[in-house]
């Protein structure tokens, strides 16, 4: 028999191939909205404008980065028989957090996202990385992967975010960006975009296009 | 360490139950000052947006808008059943108003730059169809016509009853008389489109919000209600 030298007793780099596949993987080539097709709810729900979208996606990015964090540590002392109810309270508290905070300090972003940052919770993409990754993974490389989750569900629903106040209602980030001549020469706003059909085909388009460059085919 | 045994999972739930609590508790606590504030400072600018002082996305600092609030807006207890300002020391009020906070109210007048009344704001309050809603309504020195209508706290559904809040529909409101010519309150969301060319709607009728119709019935029975409340106090200025 020949012993064998096991991972934990290698010195990892702290940023080594796997790492940088937990960042970057989710980015692109297994988008959590593009390629699994998860967080779509609120990704129709609050991209009506771009602000919005943008601190929608840094919630979600802090709360998986704390979620996969806690749960990695923990992953080892995790009953298996209540491990989903344990990553729920994790999630949760970790939601109350970010909701508590944006209520002291984006008062008027955390009345206009309401409801939405409480459902967090029910985001299919935090449960998925727990479940999929910390449970699996140890701490460093989890926060990275929560993460580079967050991110590549940020940037799409920022994407559809940008594209539906600016087709909705001519402006970016509540400034004007269709010039007024424009207006006058018969130019309507698309009261479709600001409705969240708009967003579902908006997103159909982004996910068609992403799949297209990206090559990915269903098995 | 077995870690599927039945006390090791009932020690763990019970465990991550209290640390999580705790740290959420503490949080809250910690955070409620700042929450307090930053709410109040949203009531205030409803109040101003009521009044048509400012307008939504006012890019003004937080410091000149509160100037512009504390300048312009004065805010006192009244008892409706007399209409008369309640008097007392600070606590007194408050004490008065935690009482009976249907009988002690709060209204607001707004002043223009040179001290003559530009609006009366009163609180409205009352159930939508989840939730209960509150607001201001404004109305004009003459205290019979709508200046504006703000929504500051509510849960209605977004996009349908959460479309209170909407600009396009509270601006409806602006120039609505809210009483008849006999005096009765006559105000009314009408479930669909106001007829202009009927002039007792075109006078009284606001537009219903189409798919929040409970919703809009909400806000009409309690606006109708408040302004009866109010009436006392509406009536004494004239």
């Amino acid at each position: 028999m020949t012993s064998t030298a096991t991972p934990a007793t290698k010195s990892q780099p702290l940023f080594g191939p796997e790492e940088k596949k937990a960042i970057l993987d989710p980015l692109w080539d297994n988008n959590p909205i593009a390629l699994q097709v998860l967080g779509i709810c609120s990704a129709l729900a609050v991209t009506t404008r771009l602000d919005a979208s943008i601190v929608m996606g840094i919630s979600v990015i802090c709360v998986l980065a704390m979620a996969n964090v806690v749960i990695s540590v923990m992953r080892n002392l995790i009953p298996s028989k209540i491990r989903v109810i344990v990553q729920l309270v994790v999630v949760s508290g970790a939601v109350i957090i970010v909701d508590q905070l944006l209520r002291a300090y984006a008062f008027d972003l955390a009345k206009q996202l309401g409801v939405f940052v409480s459902l967090i919770i029910t985001n299919c993409i935090v449960m998925g990385r727990l479940e999929g990754y910390a449970m699996g993974n140890p701490p460093w490389r989890s926060l990275l992967d929560g993460i580079g989750n967050g991110l590549g569900y940020a940037w799409i629903i920022c994407v559809v975010g940008a594209v539906r106040e600016i087709l909705g209602s001519g402006k970016l980030l509540g400034m004007q960006v269709i010039p007024d001549g424009l207006y006058e020469a018969g130019y309507v706003n698309n009261g479709l975009m600001v409705l969240a059909p708009g967003a579902f085909l908006l997103l159909g388009v982004i996910v068609w296009v992403q799949r297209a460059i990206s090559g990915y085919v269903e098995k | 360490m077995n870690t599927n045994s039945n006390s090791y999972t009932m020690m763990f739930a019970v465990a991550i139950c209290v640390v999580m609590s705790t740290v959420l508790a503490f949080l809250a606590n910690a955070l409620e000052p700042t929450q307090k504030a930053a709410a109040e400072f949203d009531r205030q600018k409803n109040v101003m947006m009521a009044a048509g002082l400012i307008q939504p996305g006012d890019a003004r600092s937080q410091e000149e808008l509160q100037a512009l609030f504390a300048e312009r807006v004065t805010e006192v207890t009244i008892d409706v059943t007399t209409g008369e300002p309640l008097a007392g020391t600070p606590e007194e009020v408050a004490a008065a108003r935690k009482s009976d906070p249907k009988r002690y109210r709060v209204v607001g007048t707004v002043t223009k730059p040179d001290g003559s009344v530009d609006a009366i704001i009163l609180p409205i309050s009352g159930k939508g169809l989840w939730s209960t809603l509150y607001g201001y309504l404004a109305l004009e020195a003459d205290r019979n016509h709508v200046k504006g209508i703000q929504f500051y706290k509510h849960g209605e559904t977004p996009g349908l009853g959460g479309e209170v809040e909407n600009p396009a529909w509270t601006a409806l409101w602006k120039g609505k008389e809210i009483r008849d010519a006999n005096g009765q309150i006559a105000i009314t969301i009408k479930k669909g489109k106001v007829d202009e060319k009927v002039p007792a709607e075109k006078a009284h009728y606001v537009d219903g919000l189409s798919g929040a119709t409970i919703t809009s019935k909400g806000v009409q029975t309690f606006v109708r209600a408040d302004l009866k409340a109010f009436d006392k106090y509406l009536s004494r200025g004239k």
